[in-house]
């Protein structure tokens, strides 16, 4: 029920003078199709695009934000997951899984123009854009490269633990955190003296990372546990976790510094969690298997790049703060219903298999993807 | 996890492949090298059954009971996993 008071609904304040379904705090303005398994993105403000690290092509796609629409695409090293833009060289790096090394893109000419070699199966990528340095988590080297921006040349590589993957960055407290995804755990790493010096053991799968430099805290996504953990930048300690939607594997720190997203890939949703409550404020609904997830700085959007639609989502956040109850999850429609029937091949024998095979009998059906 | 499942309730577990693009079969071969599956896998892949369940995202899990009655969905988590099958099991 609208209140007297423009722009608020049901006690929820609203960015905008419509309605917000507490349920759906989003609108979706754009869906473009980019390619295969998306992954990293990020914003170029100044040209008005997106460029998504498709990770299944070889590719780097090239997105019109004004149009919406796939513009360009260059090809870069093996395995693209993660991607950087740095305005200042005015090229996209991105972190190439299986050539083991950064694909470096000139960005006014969209041609790939160096490659610089990391460690095995770097994963992560953030860059200091000051400092001028990129930092690459080589997760089967249990290393972070740090790169230095303009030259090139590598200037350290620092030991931190199995699956070293995403990495954040506090410059404010010269902290570099780089978390490990096999061994649960994230190292945070000194950038005067590229030593570790500390580390804390979080949740299950690992896998993003994102630091609220003026609360002192860095949130980690953990996938398999489906939570987010708080850690405190000046004591490693845990703070407390947070559930998020079910298999969260992205996040980034709005440029407001008051909330997060956090992409779950198993729901097809972005939680939007605050940063000060750490409690998760709504879900937007974006595209299948959502990962990579960035903000365009200049307006606010969000982008998701969804793994499974081959897509990136352009979506508007709606929310203008925490609402006034928790919102919690519905049951899915599904249960207590008949499963619908499915005929589908089998990959072992190539036979078309029903489901009436299965009656009768208990089961549990896994929906999976190899990526 | 699949093996875990299987062998401590005798429940079936189904694998079923989506979203890997034009050529999914040599994908799911080194998905399954990788990772030593042996379970039942079936391929969508247009992806319209995953839709027509309303499947967004992987891994999504779906528990049926032996009427064919679909008694939970999600279940990424492992504990929500274990406690959704041992209720199963309590039923039967």
């Amino acid at each position: 029920m609208a209140s007297a008071r423009t722009g608020e609904l049901d006690g929820y304040a609203v960015g905008a003078a419509c309605r917000i379904d507490a349920r759906a705090p989003g609108r979706t303005l754009a869906e473009i199709a980019v390619g295969l398994d998306p992954e990293g993105v990020a914003v170029d403000v100044a040209r008005r695009r997106a460029y998504v690290a498709c990770s299944r092509e070889d590719r780097v796609a090239v997105v019109d934000l004004e149009t919406s629409e796939l513009i360009a695409s260059v090809e870069v090293g093996a395995e693209p997951i993660d991607l950087v833009f740095d305005e200042a060289s005015d090229r996209i790096f991105t972190a190439d899984a299986h050539g083991d090394s950064l694909s470096v893109v000139d960005a006014a000419e969209l041609r790939l123009v160096a490659t610089v070699s990391v460690g095995m199966y770097p994963s992560g990528l953030c860059a200091d854009f000051e400092a001028r340095r990129i930092y690459s988590g080589n997760s089967m080297g249990s290393s972070m490269s740090v790169v230095d921006l303009d030259t090139l040349d590598t200037i350290a590589t620092v030991e931190a633990e199995p699956g070293a993957g995403a990495i954040a960055i506090d410059p404010a407290r010269g902290l570099v955190v780089c978390v490990n995804f096999i061994a649960a755990s994230a190292t945070f790493i000194d950038t005067q003296t590229w030593q570790a010096v500390g580390r804390v053991d979080v949740g299950s799968g690992a896998c993003a990372a994102g630091v609220v430099s003026r609360r002192g805290e860095v949130f980690i996504v953990n996938s398999l546990a489906g939570t987010l953990s708080r850690v405190s930048l000046d004591t490693f300690e845990l703070v407390d976790e947070v559930a998020v939607g079910r298999a969260p594997v992205g996040l980034t720190v709005a440029p407001s510094g008051d909330r997060l997203y956090v992409s779950n890939r198993g729901a097809g949703t972005v939680s939007v969690v605050g940063a000060d409550d750490a409690a998760q404020w709504g879900q937007l609904t974006v595209g299948e298997g959502p990962g990579g997830v960035a903000v365009d700085p200049s307006n606010g959007l969000v982008l998701v790049a969804n793994a499974g639609s081959g897509s990136v989502s352009v979506v508007e956040d709606l929310l203008a703060g925490a609402p006034p109850r928790p919102v919690e999850d519905e049951e899915h429609w599904l249960v207590g219903k008949p499963l619908p029937e499915f005929s589908l091949v089998d990959f072992h024998t190539g036979e078309r298999r029903s489901s009436l095979e299965w009656a009768e009998r208990r089961y549990l059906i896994n929906f999976f993807a190899s990526w | 996890m699949r093996r875990r499942e299987e062998a401590r309730s005798g429940l079936d577990v189904i694998l079923i492949d989506i979203w890997e693009g034009s050529d999914p079969r040599p994908e799911v071969e080194r998905f399954c090298e990788l990772w030593g599956v042996e379970s039942t896998i079936l391929m969508d892949e247009t992806a319209e059954y995953a839709r027509s369940l309303g499947v967004r995202g992987v891994p999504t899990n779906i528990l049926v009971d032996e009427r064919g009655i679909v008694r939970a969905v999600g279940l990424v988590r492992l504990d929500d996993l274990d406690a959704a099958i041992d209720e199963l099991s309590a039923r039967a």
